[in-house]
């Protein structure tokens, strides 16, 4: 069985549904016991982590395959399985699959909320599937959106707290309005491109390529917590901690990278793209890093280094150079493996100790010796201290900065060389601060779940520089389908003593000193970024203030609602009313019909203005004359005698109907009266203006003769209308016999509840 | 085409949705049969010019009316019939329920103007605690 034989569509297809089927089983299944639920939401990962595997160890060929749904409109599901798309697969179900072990022994006890924690994350999981395999907009989008739904459910988990509860909002607010922001740009960009497929993107330019740029990275920024669309990201720290490792630093932080990786190649020409992605992602890295070094919870200090290592990645993509998106890729690679980790850690020491503050952790290292070995590893790696996986990417990182040339070299290196210098502090002050000496904790025992996850997670940093060929085989080929130029870049066990090398042991040095010198000097905590106060303020205070323009718009009145729609309906014909050809008009076929007109319009003004019911009613009896005598003039005969049984029925209804109520309408406010005197002034001479519109330019001649021998011929009866409803369009007749038997019933069961009703 | 059916369609439609925003049930019927009937001449107007009815044993087909909008327009009949009639039925029900046939504004909209008017807090206030 040769590798292609797994690169078939229908397998994905069915992974997916796998996925679908097993949330609502692993929901049921912690209603059990919640590691029977976990258990169950693993499996689709873990298959399709070993696809994944098996199509990137045989370097199968890509397939793209779709179920449409809109067939004009590419509306639809379409999926792809490039290298890039592969890499992000093996993150997502990998970690996804480890997370998932992991949250066995964070959550101890099955509470109430199990079942909906199990089910949101293998959603959540699903919805990250969806996106990294995505290749129209279209599916893009819509599996981003299912992220930011997905991650709201998750990050407010806790939801009896309401700081939760904001920090969840908060995140779906601000992912969402991203959200919104990506899709005007992938319209754009899709318009602009002449493809929804992302594998066949052009490169636009124009006025509109920078408004698609701004706009697509408008959600980048927000996805991947960039400056100053960051401030969700530490609030929603208080997810608990498998969430935070899996959505917050290893795949959905993510999602905006990989999205600026893979639109990229689109906006090369596009100016802004590359200055304001530089700008963000700068700003981001030292900022995220800088405001790391100032916190003492351990989590949030990994969170605003996440932050800063997702500023290195977009400014190393939006840089654009072949060699900074090779570096670019391998550090996502490697990132997500060494954070992973180290949230995992984190959270291992939270339910094991109680705390996360590092002045009050010490001595972990004799008690949890497993968990220090891989917040060590984990952590040097991050650093970018060999041998190990993370070394290899900053390197590559590094060298690419070193090699860059004017007001790129100046800003974009120096940025990097300074972020990297911090990224070593921070990592530092977290392993001394949490690891080192201190007061001793006394810790709760092992947990089997977290500790399997921890430690594999730990080696992957190890085992990836071990393997650097096989990182190397799935690193390279994302990097070049991003940029062809890519293909000659490797990541290199020892690069041998370059100056690059030589750069990175000044960057690990002076992180050191930095790192050791403000350990235990931070004496005020950061306080919660403040963007988050303003935007939850932002937030109370539009909710506060919407009721008053929906209560003006949306006031109840039913009349009103009716009026502005036939209005709005009315605005549509108003275009055609140039299309009128006075030739085509006629005063009357013949003067009866001009007669029978205007008695009809006379009968029925007099219907809206007589004040007694009763009368209402006969002039509409009145009405109906009218109108079959116009059918005879017009030659429908059927018609006629249709209409004037119908209308008897109608009037004897109506008499009966009025039964006890007042014998007149009650008065109608005077103004609103002339209101609609107006509105149904207008209407009805539009509607009149359009129908001789369109009879001015008829698109043919009816095919009256061919109707006529047809019904002779196949209908076998001369009058022509008759086999036309019986006959040609028999089931249409049918179905209306079926409409007029339900509204029977429907009038039959109204009219049997009178008596309950009254009694009652 | 007629100027005179124009006529008679532009008034029956005017008549109509001048008798459909009303706030009395009974008018507003009224106002749903005129449109039906304004629909049904449309149809009529659309379809060609007078002619001698369509019977093929009888008139030469040259000379007969477009069939076609006939048997829509038939069809149109009978399910505005029905309509008004199940119309009727509400009312009747609704005229048992409060004893006139008014419609009444919608009350989750009115729910959303006291939302507006009362204390811009209490709501969020409400959902705290």
């Amino acid at each position: 069985m040769t590798v292609d034989s797994f690169a078939e569509p229908w397998i994905l297809w069915t992974l997916l549904v796998l996925h679908v089927v097993a949330i609502p089983l692993s929901a049921l299944g912690a209603r059990r016991d919640h590691r029977l639920g976990l258990g169950i939401a693993a499996i689709p990962p873990l298959l399709t982590t070993i696809w994944t595997v098996i199509l990137l160890a045989g370097s199968a060929e890509p397939f793209t395959t779709e179920l449409l749904w809109v067939e004009g409109l590419d509306v639809g599901f379409s999926f792809r399985t490039d290298s890039i798309a592969l890499l992000m697969t093996l993150l997502v179900s990998g970690i996804g699959t480890l997370v998932l072990t992991y949250a066995t022994g964070y959550f101890s006890s099955s509470s109430a909320q199990m079942p909906r924690m199990t089910a949101s994350l293998l959603a959540f999981s699903t919805s990250m599937l969806g996106l990294v395999l995505a290749d129209s907009i279209w599916t893009v989008f819509i599996f981003w959106e299912f992220t930011s739904i997905t991650s709201f459910v998750l990050v407010g988990h806790k939801d009896v707290d309401a700081s939760v509860r904001d920090a969840a909002r908060r995140a779906l607010m601000i992912t969402g309005a991203g959200g919104l922001s990506l899709l005007g740009g992938l319209v754009i960009l899709g318009s602009e491109a002449g493809t929804t497929s992302l594998s066949e993107l052009e490169p636009i330019t124009g006025g509109r390529g920078w408004i698609a740029a701004l706009l697509i990275l408008g959600g980048v920024a927000t996805k991947s917590a960039q400056v100053p669309f960051h401030v969700w990201l530490p609030g929603a720290m208080k997810a608990p901690t498998p969430v935070s490792a899996y959505l917050h630093s290893a795949t959905m932080v993510k999602a905006g990278v990989l999205l600026l990786a893979i639109t990229g190649p689109a906006f090369v020409d596009v100016a802004t793209w590359k200055w304001v992605g530089l700008a963000l992602g700068i700003t981001s890295m030292l900022w995220g890093g800088i405001t790391s070094l100032r916190h003492r919870d351990a989590k949030l200090i990994l969170a605003w280094g996440t932050i800063s290592q997702l500023g290195l990645l977009v400014t190393l993509l939006s840089v654009g150079t072949a060699k900074a998106t090779f570096a670019a890729i391998s550090i996502l690679f490697a990132h997500a493996i060494f954070k992973a980790a180290l949230f995992a850690v984190v959270g291992e020491i939270d339910i094991r100790t109680g705390t996360r503050d590092i002045r009050e952790l010490g001595g972990l290292h004799r008690t949890m010796p497993i968990a220090t070995a891989v917040a060590v590893v984990s952590g040097l790696s991050m650093a970018g201290v060999p041998p190990l996986l993370g070394f290899a990417a900053k390197e590559a990182a590094v060298e690419a900065a070193l090699k860059l040339s004017g007001i790129d070299a100046l800003i974009v290196s120096t940025s990097i060389i300074g972020g990297s210098v911090i990224t070593v502090a921070y990592t530092t002050r977290f392993l001394l601060g949490t690891f080192g000496a201190g007061p001793d904790t006394s810790v709760a025992p092992r947990r089997p779940g977290m500790t399997i996850a921890t430690t594999i997670l730990g080696l992957g940093s190890i085992v990836g520089y071990i393997a650097m060929g096989a990182v190397n085989n799935i690193v390279r080929p994302a990097a070049i389908e991003i940029d062809k130029k890519a293909e000659v870049y490797l990541l290199y066990r020892w690069p041998g003593l370059t100056t690059g090398f030589m750069v990175s042991l000044g960057i690990v040095a002076a992180g050191v000193v930095v790192g050791a010198f403000i350990l235990n000097r931070v004496d005020q905590p950061a306080p919660e970024a403040r963007g988050a106060d303003m935007v939850d303020s932002g937030l109370d205070r539009f909710l506060a203030w919407a009721p008053q323009p929906i209560a003006a718009i949306q006031h109840g009145s039913l009349p009103v609602y009716l009026a502005t729609m036939v209005l709005v309906a009315l605005t549509a014909t108003i275009p055609f009313a140039s299309d009128i050809d006075v030739d085509t008009l006629v005063l009357w076929d013949s003067p009866f019909q001009g007669a029978l007109a205007l008695a009809i319009v006379v009968a029925a003004l007099a219907g809206a203005f007589v004040s007694s019911r009763l009368g209402a009613a006969l002039t509409l009896g009145a009405v109906g004359l009218g109108v079959s005598g116009i059918f005879v003039v017009h030659g429908a005969p059927d018609l006629a005698l249709t209409q004037l049984v119908v209308e008897t029925v109608i009037v004897v209804g109506f008499v009966l109907g009025l039964g006890h109520l007042a014998r007149s309408f009650p008065a109608a406010h005077a103004t609103w009266k002339s209101v609609r005197m107006a509105v149904s002034t207008i209407l009805g001479v539009g509607v009149a203006l359009a129908l001789a519109a369109s009879g001015s330019n008829p698109s043919g001649t009816p095919p009256i003769e061919e109707l006529a021998e047809a019904a002779v011929d196949e209908g076998g009866g001369a009058n022509i209308v008759n086999v036309i409803l019986t006959d040609l369009r028999a089931l249409d007749t049918l179905g209306e016999v079926v409409v007029l038997a339900v509204v029977a019933i429907g009038i039959l069961a109204l009219a049997n509840t009178r008596e309950t009703e009254a009694n009652a | 085409m007629s100027v005179s059916l124009l006529v008679a369609i532009a008034g029956l439609t005017g008549v109509g949705v001048y008798m459909i925003t009303a706030r009395s049930l009974s008018r507003i019927i009224l106002g749903f049969s005129l449109l039906g009937h304004a629909a049904v001449l449309a149809l009529l107007a659309s379809g060609g010019p007078a002619g001698t009815p369509p019977l093929a044993n009888q008139n030469d087909p040259s000379t007969i009316a477009n069939p076609l909008p006939q048997a829509l327009a038939l069809t149109a009949i009978v399910i505005s019939f029905g309509l008004t009639l199940f119309m009727l039925a509400l009312a009747q029900r609704q005229q048992n329920l409060t004893g006139d046939d008014l419609v009444e504004d919608d009350l989750e909209d009115i729910r959303i103007a006291r939302m507006a008017t009362d204390d811009d807090d209490s709501e969020t206030e409400g959902v705290e605690s």
